[in-house]
């Protein structure tokens, strides 16, 4: 392979490996509430 | 908790001088398309098509969608922040700053000081207006999130902070020029150079101008129409890092088939169609935030306009990925399609969003409840009508023009002369004109509803800050 | 939770707008105009082309006007060779456009007269009646300032004579406005390398056919007339009234073109309406 498919995949496969955390970290268990809470309190506001 | 000051006068005045650009775009919308069918409407040289079209662009996306997203900003970060504003003057220098920039752009791009490059023809005299007022803008809700007295921060005001950085980013590099005179200056870059820095700007002034800030606006006033919270906070997290991210990438499906390297071109493409995922995430939270709701549609005024105008949204960025693929847009680039895919996000989605962010806040704004509810939905129908035809004609006219375009005969001889591919098109253009008529007086009618409501709001019921 | 703290939450996304930022709108910079597209016959503006564009820009022609042609088959029929990267260096800014409301003009240069841009520019209904473009007769009226002209090469960089920046005395902006147009697109010799050969027997297959004839009357009015009258007497073009051309010299006359005459070529409309016109010229005073 030339530097520049390794740059490529190397690139494209960190990215994927960010997406996967985020969305890990969002729906972990047990981070529901803290997460969701915003959407509550915006309502509760008036 | 005590309550907390808000400051409404501002958002008030920022909603009456937004509602008045929005009607100066459609007025002269609606005089260019009646230009298109009549060469004889174009008044040399102040009023020519050619320098009334940026007019209407930039009143449209700058003084009626900008304008709002002020007046909307400046109200919800009060609200999702449970505080003031950071700088109530600020918010007043703000407001002059605003329409005394709104105005020389007018001025100038009607005396023909315009470099061009779309949505960004003003000139740099103007650009320089256009910084100092956006850094006012961005202290001030900036600040105010900052020192908030609400723990959560809220998506819309994620959209609100990513707009603010990604406008003043794109629009500063795009601005570089090299001054010859106070009305005139020549770009930075060259060439393909230019072409390629120019629609990383357009596209993602389309992402954080006619995107993240309607989205924004969305997220806060459906809940608050319905009462009840939006379907997935998550969700609508998780959609916005990939919508930011994935934005910056597309760019170049603007310029597919020109000279722009090939590599950067596939780029854009592939990142367009994954657009897809993130703006869809947008309108299933929306939709599902529907569950059970879905009555409301038909008793609550205002939940029409915001589920009409996720709906859009989510067609524009259908459509958005359909064009950014190379065979289709070699087919529709250029072509008649293109103002109808415009118009359907500007019209539909934009300024659905706006009318019933509007519709929600300015009675509350002026302590009385709307003048007119009937009135309103014939509002919603007249602008809903008025946009179909506008799109729907012009799709037509696109598909059709670009065929004549591309027509071969067998001896391998074009089908067509450009004149009578032009010809073809009158009739869709006189369509597309009554289109615009049809929505300038849903727009008329919502003008005169929200007057009736102030004026009907108790002089002394409106004092200059309001609690809540 | 930084979901909580503003500060890192713009930093984030401004991190997660430049990536994308960096790697389309920014690389590209390092490949694109350099010496791998120069094309050496491309040649930068004149201070009186460089004014005419920059009544193009003030005018907002881009609006209705594009000035890229795309490497597909019919476009490269209809307007000319596909656009290079090379042909654009000298363009700040650059005038692709978005928009067909009109005709591409990337290769406009050279495709008529003068004398027709002058008439075309001041009326365009009074060449093709139905046409919707302005009317941009006060470009007429308007002088350009020598003094101006000059600081403009200077900040752009572009070589200049004094005799170029004294001969601009007394000229209009329509005057730089037809010399921006003429020369947009002939910096490559196109015209020559896409020159289609007429090959073979020519034979008009249907001599003083009635139809053929009506037919040609009408392409002659959308084609034609504007250069050599409705009654074919002759203006920008000469009179075509007293046919003295065979059938197969005319046929390739108005084939090719005459190239530097400022006759266009009408190879495009192909064949068989080539030969209604060559009717209609040569039999429509037949009985
Ligand atoms: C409202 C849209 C519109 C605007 C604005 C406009 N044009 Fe046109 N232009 C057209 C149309 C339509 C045609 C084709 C019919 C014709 O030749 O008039 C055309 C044709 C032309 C042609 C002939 C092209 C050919 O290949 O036959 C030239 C040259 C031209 N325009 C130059 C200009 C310039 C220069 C400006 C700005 C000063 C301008 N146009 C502004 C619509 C427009
Ligand atoms: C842009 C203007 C223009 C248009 C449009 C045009 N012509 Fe011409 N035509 C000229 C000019 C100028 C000449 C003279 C060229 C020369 O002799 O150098 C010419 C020459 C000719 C001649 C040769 C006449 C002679 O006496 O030598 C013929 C025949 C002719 N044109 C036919 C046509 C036909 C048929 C059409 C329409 C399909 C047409 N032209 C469209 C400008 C035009
Ligand atoms: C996923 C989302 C979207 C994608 C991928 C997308 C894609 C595109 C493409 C490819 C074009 C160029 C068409 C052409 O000239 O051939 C275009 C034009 C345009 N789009 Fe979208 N679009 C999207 C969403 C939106 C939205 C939500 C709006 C909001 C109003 C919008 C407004 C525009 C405008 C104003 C133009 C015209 C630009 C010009 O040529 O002047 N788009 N879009
Ligand atoms: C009834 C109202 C309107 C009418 C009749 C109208 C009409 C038009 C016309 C005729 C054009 C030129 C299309 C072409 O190039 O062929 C145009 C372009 C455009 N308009 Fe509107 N318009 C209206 C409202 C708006 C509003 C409210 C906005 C913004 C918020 C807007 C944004 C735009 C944009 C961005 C373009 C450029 C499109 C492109 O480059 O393809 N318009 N409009």
């Amino acid at each position: 392979m030339d530097w520049a498919s390794i740059l490529y995949l190397g690139t494209s496969f960190g990215l994927f490996v960010i997406f996967a955390l985020i969305l890990l970290r969002t729906w972990r268990p047990g981070n529901r509430d803290k997460m969701e809470k915003a959407k509550f309190r915006m309502l509760d506001e008036d | 908790m005590e309550n907390p000051t808000y400051d409404t006068t501002i958002v008030r005045s920022f909603v009456n001088w937004s509602i008045l650009w929005g009607l100066v775009a459609i007025l002269v919308g609606v005089l260019i398309s009646f230009q298109m069918v009549n060469p004889d409407l174009n008044i040399a040289p102040w009023f020519t098509y050619g320098r009334l079209r940026p007019l209407h662009t930039n009143a449209g996306i700058y003084g009626w969608g900008i304008g709002s997203f002020m007046a909307l900003y400046l109200y919800m970060v009060q609200r999702l922040c449970r505080t003031g504003l950071w700088s109530p003057t600020l918010a007043k220098v703000q407001l002059y700053l605003f329409n005394a920039t709104i105005i020389t752009a007018a001025v100038t791009l009607v005396l023909g000081f315009q470099t061009s490059k779309e949505y960004h023809e003003m000139e740099w005299p103007v650009d320089l207006m256009i910084v100092v007022l956006w850094v006012i803008f961005s202290v001030n809700i900036i600040m105010t999130i900052i020192k908030r007295r609400e723990e959560q921060m809220y998506v819309s005001l994620w959209y609100m902070l990513a707009s603010l950085v990604g406008v003043a980013i794109l629009f500063l590099v795009n601005s570089a020029a090299v001054p010859v005179s106070l009305f005139k200056s020549y770009s930075a870059f060259a060439g393909t150079n230019d072409a390629n820095v120019q629609w990383w700007f357009g596209h993602n002034a389309v992402a954080m101008v006619l995107t993240a800030p309607p989205l924004a606006i969305f997220y806060y006033f459906l809940p608050k129409s319905t009462g009840v919270p939006i379907y997935s906070h998550r969700l609508s997290i998780v959609a916005f890092w990939s919508l930011i991210f994935m934005y910056l990438w597309t760019g170049a499906h603007h310029l597919l088939w020109t000279p722009v390297p090939d590599w950067v071109q596939t780029l854009a493409m592939g990142f367009s169609v994954m657009l897809i995922a993130p703006s869809w995430g947008s309108v299933f939270n929306g939709y599902l935030s529907m569950n059970g709701q879905w009555h409301q549609m038909k008793e609550n005024y205002l939940v029409k306009f915001l589920i009409l105008g996720i709906t859009f949204y989510g067609l524009q960025t259908l459509q958005g990925p359909l064009q950014a693929i190379r065979s289709f847009s070699a087919f529709i680039h250029y072509t008649d399609w293109v103002p109808g895919h415009v118009h359907m996000g500007t019209l539909g989605w934009v300024s659905l969003v706006i009318f019933a962010a509007i519709y929600y806040l300015y009675p509350r704004l002026c302590g009385t409840e709307l003048h007119s509810i009937p009135l309103a939905n014939l509002h919603f129908w007249l602008v809903l009508v008025g946009q179909l035809i506008y799109s729907v004609s012009m799709w037509i006219a696109g598909v059709l023009q670009a065929s004549m375009w591309h027509a071969i005969n067998p001896d391998g001889s074009l089908s067509f002369t450009f004149m009578e591919t032009v010809v073809r098109l009158y009739p869709y253009w006189w369509i597309r004109a009554l289109g615009g008529v049809l929505y300038l007086v849903g727009v008329l009618i919502f003008i005169y509803n929200i007057y009736k409501t102030a004026a009907k709001a108790q002089p002394q019921s409106v004092p200059a800050t309001e609690n809540a | 939770m930084w979901e909580k703290k503003p500060v890192i939450l713009l930093i984030l996304a401004t991190a997660a707008i430049l990536v994308g930022t960096c790697i389309t709108m920014v690389l590209p910079f390092v490949w694109v105009n350099t010496e791998a597209d120069r094309i050496t016959s491309v040649t930068p503006y004149t201070p009186l082309q460089q004014d005419g564009r920059d009544v193009y820009i003030r005018e907002g022609c881009n609006n209705c006007h594009s000035q890229t042609v795309r490497p597909l088959v019919a476009e490269v029929l209809r307007y000319g060779d596909y656009s290079k990267s090379g042909e654009f260096v000298y363009d700040r800014p650059f005038l692709w456009g978005s928009r067909r409301t009109g005709p591409d003009l990337a290769r406009i240069g050279g495709k008529y007269p003068d004398a027709w841009h002058y008439k075309h520019m001041a009326d365009p209904q009074s060449m093709v009646p139905r046409s919707n473009m302005p009317d941009y007769d006060f470009l007429t009226e308007a002088e350009i300032d020598p003094e101006y002209s000059r600081k403009k090469m200077e900040t752009l960089g572009f070589p200049f004579t004094e005799a170029q920046i004294s001969s601009l005395e007394g000229k209009t902006e329509m005057d730089a406005m037809v010399a921006y147009l003429q020369k947009l697109g002939s910096d490559i010799p196109w015209r020559q390398s896409a020159k289609t050969e007429v090959v073979g027997e020519l034979a008009n297959p249907s001599p003083k056919d009635k139809a053929a004839i009506r037919a040609g009357q009408l392409l002659y009015a959308d084609n034609c007339a504007m250069c050599h009258a409705e009654d074919l007497t002759g203006d920008i073009g000469p009179a075509l009234d007293e046919p003295y051309l065979d059938d197969a010299d005319l046929f390739r006359l108005i084939h090719d073109g005459i190239e530097d005459g400022g006759m266009p070529s009408f190879a495009a409309l192909g064949s068989a309406r080539l030969w209604q016109l060559v009717n209609f010229i040569n039999y429509r005073k037949q009985p």
